[in-house]
């Protein structure tokens, strides 16, 4: 079984206990080409799953995240706040957004496994 | 992030479509036809390598219109604040069609060719029709209106534009800036004009749609030329403080507002004898309401169009109409209108999802152009 979950915006959630870290999905790094600003959530903020949490900006456009499950932020990767094309570079990885404590962890069921998602991507 | 996914509604294709597709380029409706936003290499790396060298941009969406008729040039001084007679035959001018409230219809390039009797005009894809259609309100019915779609139009342009070109066509040395010439290349004739949208040097190719493709990749042969998309496009011609059609400049605003006065003809204003020449005039003489400036706002965030401007005091002062990240300069720019009471303010906020940045007034363009002047 993974431990990576995926929602239909392009975000990632890779979930360990109560605690998941988000980010966005290879995908969605390609499509949005050069980012230039990433606007993160406070820490020990609440949001609700679906809820948009942060924006990142490419060249192109701002784009909003939706956060994959309800929970607190607990940590944010502040990297990025200098460094946002860390995303492009690696989004899996060094890319990742924040990190949440999971406060419903059923919700995980209305996400997406890796096999799914690459179904979706693929159309 | 769902408004990634583009919607497939009925969008033109222009001659290019399968060589950019080969090219892998990211295609995107813009206009009503599929384009490039940008190629493998990403819109930064495009926008880079026009300043320092030279990148090739289809922009055959746009619209070239040749018209004919005797007299073509006295009829059109009627709607065009430009004045034909100080224009010697090969040379081009930035101008608009201005509605009777003083507001911008479009804005386009107007040639004044060696045949006294043809015009040739170059405006905005989106506002094609619109165009043909004043154009016909506006003239006599002898007039031949003719949208010139055998014409592929390719914009190669940087610092190695003429180096490039002139590699294909030798005869091109030295043209100036803002002239055009047909000239003969391997046995089809294309339109040269020294002009473009990125504040560098360059030209703009009308070429036959059947030949674009290899014109194309015979200029592609130098090494100094590659590929950009319409990312790079935009993201250049905002260094270049240049306005685009619908953004920065629309029905709702007037060439006087838009600091675009140096492309009025002076007597032309003071006679007013074009249509919106009298609210033209009374517009440059009481001054205008609002203008067109820059801003760099503080931080990284990119303040975007429809981003509000407000004073110290949170008054709400004007509006950001293009806004995005400057590549060459490596921070977020932006230009909008400021209400004319509030020019002398220094510091304004742009407010971005709900937060108010601080952020400098500046005079346009950001990047200096490099446009070629004879004798460089």
């Amino acid at each position: 079984m993974s431990d990576i979950f995926y929602t239909k915006d392009h975000e990632w959630i890779k979930v360990n206990g109560n605690e998941g870290i988000v980010g966005i999905t290879a995908y969605a790094s390609e499509q949005l080409g050069d980012i230039v600003f990433v606007e993160l959530p406070q820490k020990g903020t609440i949001f609700d799953q679906g809820k948009d949490v942060a924006v990142i900006e490419s060249v192109k456009a701002a784009s909003e995240i939706y956060n994959p499950t309800s929970g607190e932020i607990i940590e944010i990767n502040s990297s990025l706040e200098e460094n946002p094309e860390i995303i492009n570079d690696d989004p899996l990885l060094a890319g990742w957004l924040y990190k949440i404590k999971i406060s419903n962890s059923e919700e995980l069921k209305n996400l997406m496994n890796e096999e799914d998602y690459k179904k979706l991507i693929e159309g | 992030m769902s408004e990634l996914l583009n919607e497939n509604f009925h969008i033109e294709k222009t001659s290019l479509f399968d060589f950019h597709n080969q090219m892998n380029a990211k295609m995107v409706s813009f206009g009503g036809y599929y384009l490039p936003i940008n190629y493998a290499g990403g819109i930064i790396s495009e926008h880079i390598h026009t300043r320092s060298k030279a990148s090739i941009f289809d922009v055959s969406h746009m619209g070239q219109i040749e018209i004919n008729g005797p007299f073509i040039m006295e009829a059109l001084e009627k709607i065009l604040p430009i004045s034909f007679s100080k224009m010697l035959p090969g040379k081009v001018k930035y101008t608009q069609f201005i509605n009777h409230e003083g507001k911008i219809i479009d804005d386009l390039m107007v040639h004044r060719t060696d045949n006294e009797n043809s015009v040739w005009l170059v405006v905005n894809a989106a506002c094609k029709e619109k165009d043909i259609e004043h154009l016909r309100a506006s003239l006599n019915k002898n007039f031949d209106i003719n949208l010139r779609n055998d014409l592929s139009l390719i914009a190669i342009q940087g610092p190695k534009a003429e180096e490039s070109l002139l590699k294909l066509i030798p005869s091109l040395l030295n043209m100036d800036f803002m002239s055009s010439n047909w000239t003969n290349h391997k046995n089809y004739k294309i339109l040269v004009t020294r002009c473009g949208y990125t504040g560098e040097d360059g030209f703009e190719i009308s070429v036959p749609n059947k030949y674009v493709t290899s014109f194309t990749e015979s200029l592609l042969k130098n090494p100094d030329v590659k590929l950009a998309g319409l990312g790079a496009r935009d993201s250049l011609r905002l260094e270049a403080g240049l306005c685009l059609y619908g953004h920065d400049i629309s029905l709702k605003t007037s060439p006087i507002e838009a600091g675009l006065k140096w492309s009025l003809c002076k007597d032309r204003v003071s006679s007013a004898d074009f249509i919106g020449g009298n609210a033209i005039r009374v517009e440059v003489n009481k001054g205008p309401v609002r203008s067109l400036l820059g801003f760099l706002p503080k931080g990284r965030a990119p303040a975007r169009e429809g981003t509000l401007i407000y004073d110290s005091n949170d008054n709400l002062i004007g509006e950001v109409t293009s806004g995005g990240f400057s590549p060459s300069l490596g921070v977020p720019i932006s230009m909008g209108y400021i209400n004319t009471p509030s020019l002398d303010q220094k510091e304004i906020f742009l407010d971005v999802r709900g937060k108010k940045i601080p952020a400098d007034v500046v005079k346009l363009p950001f990047v200096p152009h490099n446009y070629f002047k004879k004798g460089d």
